[in-house]
């Protein structure tokens, strides 16, 4: 395996001051075997450290509004999904090496850290389900006001009115936080005007059963914590030593990239959808030596900063589409509170604004929440099936 | 509960129905609110359904002959009407679920938790027809459904979950629901409703909310017996409380025409599922040491036994998903099955005490190994279909010393997994020639394999599945193999003391006496007493646990001596 082919060539250590850890050009002599291994490994990993950096910048050079929106949420597992290929197929012509120490450790830890996130992977399964669920009294509201195809054109009344505020109340009350539902519940009530003064026992019922079944919809104890997998995803999660790129033939460098990879990507979702316990606060450190380290820490920022605005900081989760549902609703609940009728022309047209304004979100959810649940369980099935590969081969 | 028309009754019918409804309307009046209609007085119930018949022919009639008498305003007070109609039938609709929801099935007090406590005991390969007869037995009604026609397997009970006038109340309720277009509405209370009841059945049949990192920290005793739980469990979810759930949908919409009662039945019973479905996932995908073998093999078996009752069940398009998962995780525990079933092999082979066991005797692995693979051939019919491919044994014929080595040819015809098995003696074998190198002295090395290879031997013949699989031939092989060590042993225990006795070297020729030399002779004697003593001592050390080998060797070892002590 050892050959002396690059004391010659200047490259390697040109790439090396590129792409990997800076080591000390005495440290690089003073060794037989080249960092990176044989040329073709070197063109190997440097390609797939490459081929993640271009993906993560295509990912982060959308604009603010369409950051964390579904599209580019299904786009950014589909990165993910491509870069676990390479990955493997790194591992694959590399199997000899992957076998020995200290690599065996480093492919066991990964592997570990990969088997976290399909908790991950089933809590955000349960979230995507929450949101059809909101979307199902989304349609609710729109069949009352006119907003489905089905409903003949016919003028507005009070009835109407009633039925669809009843349904934004639902709605804003399962949109809510959990940590909020106990007295935000009642402030909605206040806020949704006299027509919801009801205090039927079975309304309350009615309301508490909503929160209650927002517990029940999570698979998972109501111990499970999506912040704290994401901490134990990225436990330990270190820069590989100079010692161990070497001992590894450069192979440590995409194992630790394939971590960090997966680290961000379940960040970003448990960001995104709603799930018990989203607490955002992981430490990410990326050597900026890396290419893809750059988009990456960029993207945390910007989808950190979003979770920090005003009008966020509540939200059960930062996709661009529940904020959408969420203020469109609630626009026209505060419209459906304050209209007198019978209905004057301009009330009647700015209704029907609004109700088109939350059709359009609901119309693009409904396209795109299916695919993505099938994406989330296609990033659970080859994070299984990558791991017994690796541990038939071990 | 069929309400008569009343053609007659034409603007006044719809004035003194609009009167009831708005009675009800629970915005309007303390005493509405207060109140449920069909809860305090079935005739009041009738009375306030016709109304809404009423309110809706009122409606159609109006739509469709676009009569010019229903000015807007009119128009918009129907539909006011219709709205508070529908919101009282909502709150009444689900105060008649919840009311009839509260009764569980599963009563833990009930002889179902102590029945679960005696399968503890009992074998662990439960039968399908078993386990849902005991869990019927402890239900409150267990009248098994003829309206059925589309169930295909017969181990489906499906149970009454709510008394027939709730049924027909919400029946009569739902009906106008939908027709008005509150559908949705409907689905989603009757799901959020419903889901609360089977969430507390899950609760008391035992099923946990875990994850799969809850999964991985359990300990293996823990594990087991959670699973034993989750099998009896899930024969019961699907088989009897999701197929009642799916009758209860059924028979409630049943004027409405099939899409809502499986969307019904979906909204209430998906989550539910999946949250069932998620166990057995996780376990699927676990680490597998060579002790969980069986447990996986009893979830496989369970879960198999169960998919045509899943597809029964989950036939309609939109439960796709949960049957797809379900195949998922029985492959998965095939998977996992074979896996450990290979991590087997390499733990036997790399299995590296070198101390040995003193005086030759069996080796705990021996019985280790030939445990586990009886064990094995007890799941026989499961891992005959599981084994699919001959093992992998390395370089074959390669005379490479440091792997073992199987001559396929004369195995043909068996089956993967008696091929399997063989090799795993094989392997052993293997790893026991190794243990013996560490002998020093000889004939123990020699002893140590003729007790092994004989314990192999008779754990072989003492199990006929396994002797059926390994096969006579391969059995005489072994056979052959211990006694040639038993030979070795003999030898070179007793070589050095026979050549004591030997003949040679004691004739002198010449001298007084033809014959023996007397000074040699003593000689000879009393090496070989010593040596007699030695080997005594050595041999009362040396074990040889089997009675009959024992005897076997006493006979031949006194057979060789004693002539030659003559």
């Amino acid at each position: 395996m050892p050959s002396t082919d690059y004391q010659g060539s200047s490259s390697p250590l040109t790439n090396l001051g590129r792409s990997f850890l800076p080591l000390r050009r005495d440290q690089v002599h003073s060794m037989e075997s080249p960092i990176g291994g044989s040329p073709s490994n070197e063109a190997e990993l440097e390609s797939f450290q490459r081929q993640v950096a271009d993906r993560f910048h295509d990912l982060a050079s959308v604009p603010s509004d369409e950051l964390l929106s579904l599209p580019w949420v299904r786009k950014l597992i589909d990165a993910f999904l491509c870069c676990q290929e390479e990955f493997r197929v790194i591992l694959f012509n590399n199997r000899t090496p992957v076998k020995k120490p200290p690599m065996d450790r480093l492919i066991a830890d990964y592997n570990e850290r990969a088997v976290k996130a399909l908790d991950v992977c089933n809590a955000i399964r349960d979230g995507i389900e929450q949101i059809r669920q909101w979307q199902k009294l989304i349609e609710i509201v729109l069949c009352a006001l006119g907003g489905d195809n089905n409903s003949y054109q016919r003028s507005l009344g009070e009835g109407q009115f009633r039925r669809a505020r009843k349904a934004l109340v639902d709605l804003a009350i399962a949109m809510l936080d959990e940590k909020d539902s106990g007295q935000a519940l009642a402030h909605r009530n206040r806020s949704f005007g006299r027509h919801n003064n009801s205090s039927s026992h079975s309304k309350d019922h009615h309301h508490r059963s909503l929160g209650h079944f927002r517990s029940l919809s999570w698979s998972v104890s109501r111990s499970w914590s999506a912040a704290r997998q994401l901490q134990a995803i990225g436990n330990n999660l270190a820069v590989p030593r100079g010692n161990e790129v070497l001992a590894t033939n450069g192979l440590a460098m995409p194992v630790y990239t394939m971590g960090s990879v997966l680290l961000f990507v379940m960040w970003a979702l448990v960001a995104a959808i709603p799930c018990q316990d989203r607490g955002l606060q992981v430490h990410f450190n990326f050597p900026r030596q890396f290419p893809w380290a750059a988009p990456i820490i960029s993207l945390h920022e910007r989808i950190l900063e979003e979770s920090k605005k005003r009008d966020r900081k509540n939200a059960c989760g930062l996709l661009r589409e529940i904020y959408q549902m969420e203020k469109c609703s609630r626009l026209l609940g505060e419209l459906a509170d304050s209209v007198q009728f019978p209905l004057n022309e301009e009330k009647e047209k700015e209704v029907k604004q609004r109700v088109n304004e939350l059709k359009q979100v609901s119309d693009a959810m409904k396209e795109d929440l299916e695919p993505l649940e099938k994406q989330v369980r296609e990033v659970f099935h080859r994070i299984v099936r990558n791991r017994t590969e690796g541990l038939d081969s071990l | 509960m069929e309400l008569p028309e009343n053609p007659n009754k034409d603007s006044n019918g719809y004035e003194s129905a609009e009167k009831i409804i708005l009675r009800w309307d629970s915005t309007a009046s303390e005493d509405a609110r207060e109140k449920m209609i069909f809860e305090t007085n079935p005739h009041e119930a009738d009375l306030y359904l016709q109304a809404v018949d009423e309110i809706q022919r009122f409606l159609s009639h109006a739509s469709i002959s676009n009569n010019a008498a229903a000015s807007t305003d009119d128009q918009l007070k129907v539909n006011s009407t219709i709205q508070i109609a529908m919101a009282r039938l909502e709150d009444e609709f689900r105060n008649i679920l919840m009311t009839n929801s509260s009764a569980s099935l599963f009563d833990p007090s009930s002889s179902f938790s102590t029945s679960s406590h005696h399968e503890l005991e009992e074998d662990d390969t439960v039968s399908n027809e078993d386990s849902s007869h005991n869990g019927l037995l402890q239900l409150q009604h267990c009248e098994s459904s003829d309206s059925s026609t589309y169930r295909s397997t017969s181990s489906i009970r499906e149970v009454d979950l709510m008394p027939g006038e709730a049924i027909s109340d919400l029946q009569a309720i739902a009906t106008r629901m939908i027709s008005s277009g509150y559908l949705r509405e409907c689905i989603q209370m009757y799901g959020s409703v419903r889901k609360s009841a089977i969430d507390s059945s899950f609760r008391k049949l035992g099923i946990e909310k875990l994850s799969i990192g809850d999964i991985q920290r359990l300990e293996w005793e823990a594990l087991e017996s959670k699973i034993r739980r989750w099998i009896r469990a899930a024969k019961v979810c699907v088989r009897i409380l999701f197929a009642s759930e799916k009758k209860l949908c059924e028979l409630i919409f049943e004027c409405v025409g099939t899409d809502i009662d499986d969307a019904c039945f979906m909204e209430t019973v998906k989550g539910p599922a999946i949250q069932l479905f998620n166990f057995a996932e996780a376990i699927s995908i676990s680490r597998g040491s060579p002790e969980k073998l069986f447990k996986i093999l009893d979830l496989h078996d369970a879960l198999m036994d169960l998919l045509p009752d899943i597809e029964a069940v989950f036939v309609s398009k939109s439960s796709d998903s949960i049957r797809v998962q379900a195949a998922e995780i029985l492959s998965r525990l095939a998977e996992a099955a074979r896996g450990i079933l290979s991590e087997f092999e390499s733990v036997i082979l790399r299995e590296p005490s070198r101390v040995p066991v003193p005086g030759g005797a069996i080796h705990p692995l021996t019985r280790y190994v030939m445990n586990y693979i009886s064990l094995i051939s007890d799941y026989k019919q499961t891992l005959i279909e599981l084994i699919l491919s001959k093992p992998s044994t390395g370089s074959r014929y390669s005379g490479d010393q440091s792997t073992p080595d199987m001559e396929f040819a004369e195995l043909e015809g068996k089956t993967p997994l008696a091929l399997y098995l063989i090799w795993i003696i094989v392997v052993l074998q293997f790893n026991l020639e190794g243990k013996s190198k560490h002998y020093r002295d000889a004939s123990l090395a020699h002893l140590f394999i003729m007790n092994n290879v004989h314990y192999i031997v008779q754990k072989v013949k003492g199990s006929p599945e396994l002797r059926e699989m390994i096969g006579d031939d391969y059995l005489r092989k072994l056979t052959g193999k211990f006694r040639q060590a038993a030979t070795s042993y003999q030898r070179a225990t007793w070589v050095s003391v026979l050549y004591c006795l030997r003949d040679e070297g004691l004739h002198v020729s010449g001298s007084f006496s033809s014959g023996v030399s007397k000074s040699a002779l003593r000689e000879r004697f009393k090496t070989f007493n010593a040596m007699f003593e030695e080997v005594h001592r050595t041999q009362a050390t040396c074990l040889i646990a089997d009675t009959q080998l024992r005897e076997e060797l006493r006979i031949s070892i006194s057979e060789k001596l004693i002539p030659a002590y003559r």
